[in-house]
C-alpha cells in the first residue's frame, strides 16, 4: 500500500527571534485525531551531505561537521540511534526525492533562520520517510574547535536541527530578554533543543543536555531504557481549572538534570519522562520567555506566578510517580 | 554542624563527668547483668536532622567558549530533619560487663527542601517528602566498671548496621550503611545483681555517621541519636 506522505516544514534554528514550535520534546502528527510521534521506524537513518562549499565552510568541513553531531547523538545515554552517512550529493536539501540530505541552501529571505529541517511524513503511522536539513548561506558559518567570534558554530546548529530529523521539537529550558529591535536574545539555555541560538563563536552546544537526551531516550529507548528511568505525572490549576500551556520543570538536586514539559490538555495535566529514578524539585513558570503564540495554536494563561511543587517529587524506577497536583496563583 | 559538634562534645563531658563521680564510688559493688542471659529494651528514639546535600540548578549562559559561567535558576539546600522514631533491641551478654546486641529501628523522617536564589520566588522551604526509615545494626556494649549509684552504670556503645530508606508512597529504595559510637546510663529498677532476672531503664546518646542512602551528595553524614527504653534481663 503506498503511504500517505505529507510534506512538513518545521523547525528552525534561529537568531534573536522565535519560530514555532511543537509543544515538549517531541513533534507530533496528528492521526485520526489523535496526536502522533513522528519518528524513524527504521534504522540506521541513512543521509546524504551536500557537496557545496558554504560562506566559511568548506563541503568538507560540513560533513566533519555533521558526522560529529551525528556521532554525538549516537552516543546519546539510553538511546539507540544509529545514523549512517551515505555519500555526497548535488541535490539541495528540500527536495522531495527519497533522500535525507544535509546542506547549504541560499535562503536570503529568511533574514533570522540559521536553519530548518522538513519532513516527509507517513500519515498513517506518523513514521519518518524523509527529512532533510538546511543551513542558511546568509550567515557566515565556522567548525573552528575554539568557536570562531562573528561566525556561527556549524556542529551546534547541525545537532540542533539533527535533533527536529529526529522528532524532537524545541525545548522551553530557558531565559531570553528583549533586544532593542523587538527580538529576543538568549539569555541562558537548558537544551540545544532551545530555539533559538546562542551568540555567534559559542560552542557549549556541541553537547547535549539532559533535557535532550531525555527526549531522544523517549522517541528511541535502547534496551532496558524503560525499566532503568521514571516519570513524574501530575496537574498544574489555578482557581481549581486545569492550566493549558504552564511549563513545568523538573530538577534532580542529585545529579543537577533539568528536564521540562508543558501541561498540554485542558485539565492541565503533565508527564515528564525517562528521568533517572529519584526525587525531583518541580518549578511551574508562565511561557514568558517567548511568544505564546510561537508554542501554541490555542490561547494559554500565563498570568500566573512561578510556583514550586509542595514538596519533592520521586521519579520510581520503571514507573511514574502518583500525580501531583500543583497550584499556581495570579501575578 | 556547630550544633552537632556542641552536642558530641556534651555527650564526652557527660561521659568524663560519670567517670569523674564514679571513681570515688568504685568500693561498692556495681549492678550488672547475668552472664550469658539475654537482655530485651524496647523504646523511642530521636534523630537529629542533619543536611543531604545543596544543588543548584543552572543552564548555559550564552557566551563563547566550551564551558561558559552557569546561569543559576534557583538552588535547592535538602535536609533530613529531625525526627522521632521507634527502637527494639536485643542483646547477649557475654562476661557480666560486655554484651553484644543487634537492634532495629523505625521513623519517618521528612526531607525539607529550602529553595533559594530564584529571581521570581522568594526564598521559602517546601513541605517535605516523607521516608520511611530502617535501621538493622549490630554492636556492642561495654559497661564501664564504675558504679554512679546503686542502681545506675554507665556503658559505652558503638557498632554499625544497614541502612533502607523509602521515599514518599514506596515507590523508591534507597539503602546505606551507619556507624555509630556513643554511651549511656543503665538503671536496674529491679535486679542488677547479676543472678536474678533484672528491669529497668536505659539511655542512649550516640553519634551516627551515615554514608548513602538518601543524599544528594557522596558525603558522610554525622547526626545525633538519642535513645530512651525500658530494658529486661533474662
Amino acid at each position: 500500500m503506498r503511504p500517505a506522505v505529507a510534506w512538513l516544514l518545521a523547525c528552525a534554528v534561529t537568531v534573536g527571534a522565535q519560530s514555532p514550535v511543537s509543544a515538549y520534546l517531541k513533534l507530533g502528527s496528528s492521526i485520526n485525531g489523535r496526536i502522533t510521534d513522528v519518528s524513524w521506524q527504521q534504522q540506521p537513518i541513512r543521509y546524504f551531505v551536500t557537496e557545496r562549499d558554504g560562506p566559511g565552510v568548506t563541503a568538507a568541513e560540513l560533513r566533519g561537521a555533521i558526522g560529529r553531531a551525528t556521532a554525538t547523538w549516537q552516543n546519546a545515554s539510553g538511546a539507540n540511534v544509529r545514523f549512517e552517512f551515505l555519500g555526497s550529493t548535488s541535490a539541495p536539501p528540500g527536495e522531495v526525492d527519497g533522500r535525507t540530505t544535509l546542506g547549504f541552501l541560499d535562503r536570503p529571505d529568511l533574514d533570522r533562520v540559521l536553519g530548518a529541517t522538513s519532513f516527509l511524513i507517513d500519515t498513517t503511522n506518523g513514521a519518518i520517510v524523509e527529512a532533510d536539513v538546511f543551513f542558511n548561506t546568509r550567515f557566515t558559518w565556522s567548525v573552528s574547535a575554539q568557536g570562531d567570534a562573528g561566525r556561527v558554530d556549524l556542529e551546534s546548529v547541525a545537532l540542533h536541527e539533527l535533533g527536529h530529523l529526529l522528532g524532537l521539537g524545541h525545548s522551553a529550558l530557558g531565559e531570553t530578554e528583549r533586544t532593542s529591535t523587538g527580538g529576543r536574545r538568549v539569555v541562558a539555555s537548558g537544551a540545544v533543543m532551545f530555539p533559538i541560538a546562542m551568540t555567534s563563536g559559542a560552542i557549549a552546544d556541541r553537547t547535549l543536555q539532559p533535557d535532550d537526551i531525555a527526549g531522544v531516550a523517549d522517541l528511541y529507548p535502547a534496551a532496558g531504557q524503560l525499566d532503568s528511568t521514571g516519570g513524574i505525572t501530575g496537574r498544574v490549576t489555578k482557581n481549581g481549572q486545569g492550566l493549558l500551556g504552564a511549563h513545568v520543570v523538573a530538577f534532580n538536586p542529585e545529579t543537577g538534570a533539568i528536564v521540562g514539559n508543558f501541561a498540554l490538555n485542558m485539565d492541565g495535566e503533565f508527564a515528564i519522562v525517562r528521568l533517572a529514578p529519584g526525587p525531583y524539585v518541580l518549578r511551574v513558570e508562565p511561557l514568558d520567555d517567548a511568544d505564546v503564540e510561537s508554542y501554541f495554536s490555542t490561547a494559554i494563561d500565563v498570568d500566573f506566578r512561578v510556583t514550586y511543587a509542595p514538596r519533592a517529587v520521586v521519579a520510581p524506577r520503571g514507573g511514574s510517580s502518583s500525580p501531583i497536583e500543583i497550584k499556581v496563583q495570579p501575578k | 554542624m556547630r550544633c552537632l559538634g556542641a552536642w558530641v562534645l556534651g555527650c564526652l563531658g557527660a561521659l568524663v563527668l560519670c567517670a569523674g563521680s564514679a571513681a570515688f564510688a568504685q568500693n561498692a559493688e556495681a549492678p550488672a547483668l547475668r552472664k550469658h542471659r539475654v537482655t530485651a529494651s524496647g523504646g523511642v528514639t530521636w534523630s537529629g536532622s542533619y543536611p543531604i546535600g545543596e544543588a543548584t540548578a543552572t543552564y548555559r549562559t550564552n557566551a563563547p567558549g566550551n564551558t561558559p559561567p552557569p546561569f543559576t535558576l534557583f538552588s535547592a539546600a535538602s535536609t533530613v530533619d529531625a525526627v522521632a522514631g521507634i527502637e527494639g533491641r536485643v542483646g547477649f551478654t557475654v562476661t557480666p560487663d560486655l554484651a553484644v546486641e543487634a537492634g532495629v529501628s523505625f521513623a519517618r523522617p521528612r526531607v525539607g527542601i529550602v529553595i533559594a536564589s530564584d529571581a521570581e520566588v522568594a526564598p521559602h522551604a517546601l513541605e517535605g517528602e516523607e521516608l520511611q526509615q530502617y535501621i538493622v545494626d549490630a554492636g556492642a556494649v561495654w559497661q564501664l566498671p564504675l558504679r554512679l549509684s546503686r542502681r545506675v552504670r554507665p556503658f559505652v556503645t558503638g557498632g554499625a548496621g544497614y541502612l533502607r530508606q523509602l521515599h514518599q508512597e514506596r515507590t523508591l529504595v534507597e539503602t546505606g550503611q551507619v556507624y555509630y559510637a556513643g554511651g549511656g546510663l543503665r538503671y536496674w529498677l529491679r535486679g542488677g545483681s547479676g543472678a536474678t532476672r533484672s528491669f529497668g531503664l536505659r539511655a542512649d546518646a550516640r553519634a551516627m555517621w551515615k554514608r548513602d542512602g538518601v543524599d544528594f551528595e557522596d558525603r558522610t553524614r554525622l547526626f545525633p541519636v538519642v535513645s530512651v527504653f525500658a530494658f529486661m534481663g533474662f
